[in-house]
């Protein structure tokens, strides 16, 4: 058994082909973008090596790196104030459905699974100015005057799609929670009942404790997640208006292949790298942490 | 008293879960509901129309004019064989990482843990160079190759944490019998892991089948395009024709729908699976 089970040439063939995948899409790419992020190409002509000026200008002046920043702190921020709360609450209720349970699961998570492209375009429908969701059913209401150019105004478009956002990934937090929650040992509640807790302590005395772990990696998921962000933005806004919108990728984007200032894109690329695995590590050791008081 | 107030909680309790679900799903009743509409009733007061009667020909229409057919096979082709690779590719690491002894084990564990957290639009440029490069830009394989390997870390981990809970009983039985480790994989593994590779089939079609932005930046000519282009390849075309557009992007979510109510324990377990180690 021993034998066979450290045989080197089987291990190699066995990883072989999941590790130069891994390699050529994943790794060498990050080589080369970092190659280019200390080059001023602008993706066609010649170009020379310029050192890390890139990464200066992008800390000295870029101001809308800093924006991009900004936007997806605030979004992680919708995320984790906002979503997971309200995702916890729902798992709980859920609960309580009965027959109604499996149903209620399916619906909530269905926004989840259709393809980012199509409810992307729904929202740009839904934000439409003139035959919108949203401005219809404020004339309906009697606040027509509210009706605004949702994604069209800096100042509210960054809010819409921290709201698209919230709503497309809420079905996946409320599943995480969903599965922490039935987890929970059945014994717990009845022992909980039997000692005369009403359901909301049994929940919030009990239950809530007991996901913390499940809330701590959801935190951590849900920053990195505010970080990666792309399709949604590229598809809604493409980071306008005047760039209010942007994310880092959508800005890496826009920079390599609409402005060509490709080394100056891959600098981008090289950053969000880095700032996903740092974020990671730094959440993932304040929130360990965190839990070592339970 | 208290029965009535029991009474009046039951009731709060449904009106919200009902408000609660019509916010998840009005988006898409409201995409069914306008796929069915004459253009002209697009504009009106009312937040959803009953479509009297309901107008099939946009399906017809989009079907026709979006070239939905190609897309469609495009789509199936670029998933189907994303998926191949990312079961093969997965399943046999993950034998190796758990099952078998080597010195570099745990760092390659590791690294392509590390893998789950790199964000896949990190790589957009530098792909798309490479690609350039080598002459891959519009080809299936210029889809194929990123897709596979950014969702080769997640379904190695859920492989890894399946074969975890199966006993080695079975396979030091098959290896005293004289089989290889191919063929233990083959015989022994294979039938016990469907589940797990359900599962990774599942999200892997999802993630390829809902995938636009590589699809726009390496692929430009017709032949090759996926699905979520349909729309855009519309709108260009038939832009006043609303009715239609709905029901392209219908179409679209289709198949999602379809795969996730067939197999919606597959996913949830894939889901919770991917998040206990983050």
């Amino acid at each position: 058994m021993h034998k066979i089970m450290s045989d080197r040439k089987t291990v190699f063939l066995l990883m072989a082909p999941g590790m130069v995948l891994f390699a050529i899409m994943i790794v060498v790419p990050i080589v080369i973008s970092f190659y280019y992020s200390l080059t001023n190409w602008d993706g066609v002509g010649e170009y020379s090596f310029v050192g890390f000026k890139n990464y200066a200008d992008i800390f000295d002046s870029d101001s809308i790196f800093g924006l991009s920043l900004r936007n997806s702190l605030l979004l992680g921020l919708g995320l984790v104030l906002i979503q997971h709360p309200f995702a916890i609450l729902i798992a709980m209720l859920v609960q309580y459905c009965g027959r109604w349970e499996k149903l209620l699961r399916v619906c909530i998570f269905i926004p989840s699974i259709i393809s980012t492209f199509v409810t992307t375009k729904l929202w740009v429908s839904i934000f439409d100015t003139t035959f919108g969701l949203l401005n219809r059913v404020l004339t309906i209401i009697g606040k027509s005057d509210w009706s605004q150019d949702w994604l069209g105004s800096p100042g509210y478009a960054i809010g819409c799609v921290i709201l698209v956002l919230m709503w497309q990934g809420f079905g996946y937090a409320f599943i995480l929670y969903y599965a922490g929650i039935k987890g929970v040992p059945k014994d717990l509640q009845e022992a909980a009942m039997l000692d005369g807790a009403s359901q909301i302590q049994f929940n919030f005395r009990i239950v809530l404790p007991l996901l913390t772990p499940v809330l701590r990696i959801n935190m951590v998921l849900a920053v990195v997640s505010a970080f990666k962000q792309m399709e949604t933005v590229y598809l809604l806004t493409n980071g306008g208006p005047a760039n209010s919108t942007q994310f880092m990728s959508t800005y890496l984007y826009s920079k390599a292949f609409r402005e060509s200032m490709y080394g100056y894109g891959n600098a981008i690329s090289i950053l969000l790298v880095a700032i996903c695995l740092i974020v990671t590590v730094i959440m993932n050791r304040a929130m360990k942490r965190e839990v070592g008081e339970y | 008293m208290q029965a009535m107030a029991k009474g009046y909680i039951r009731w709060t309790f449904v009106v919200f879960m009902i408000i609660l679900v019509l916010l998840e799903l009005f988006p898409l009743l409201w995409l069914f509901d306008f796929s069915l509409l004459k253009s002209g009733d697009f504009y009106g007061s009312q937040i959803l129309k009953w479509p009297n009667p309901p107008k099939w020909k946009n399906y017809i229409d989009a079907y026709h004019n979006a070239h939905i057919p190609k897309l469609f096979m495009n789509s199936i082709i670029v998933s189907a064989v994303s998926i191949f690779a990312i079961i093969g590719c997965s399943v046999a690491m993950g034998y190796a990482v758990v099952r078998m002894e080597w010195r570099f084990r745990k760092v390659a564990f590791t690294l392509l843990m590390a893998g789950m957290i790199i964000p896949i639009y990190s790589t957009l440029l530098p792909t798309f160079s490479l690609f350039n490069e080598v002459g891959l830009l519009n080809s299936y394989a210029a889809l194929i190759l990123p897709y596979a390997a950014f969702q080769i870390p997640i379904s190695m981990y859920i492989i890894t944490a399946f074969l975890e809970t199966i006993p080695r009983a079975l396979e030091e039985a098959a290896v005293m019998d004289g089989a290889s480790v191919p063929g233990l994989i083959f015989r022994i593994i294979l039938p016990v892991l469907k589940p797990a590779i359900a599962t990774i089939a599942v999200l892997a079609f999802l993630s390829c089948w809902n995938e636009f932005i590589m699809a726009v930046t390496y692929i430009d000519t017709d032949r090759l395009r996926t699905l979520p282009f349909a729309v855009v390849y519309f709108m260009g075309q038939y832009s006043s024709n609303y009715g239609a557009q709905f029901a392209v992007l219908a179409m679209i979510s289709i198949p999602s729908i379809v795969m996730y109510l067939l197999f919606t324990d597959q996913i949830n377990r894939g889901i919770t699976a991917g998040a206990v180690k983050g």
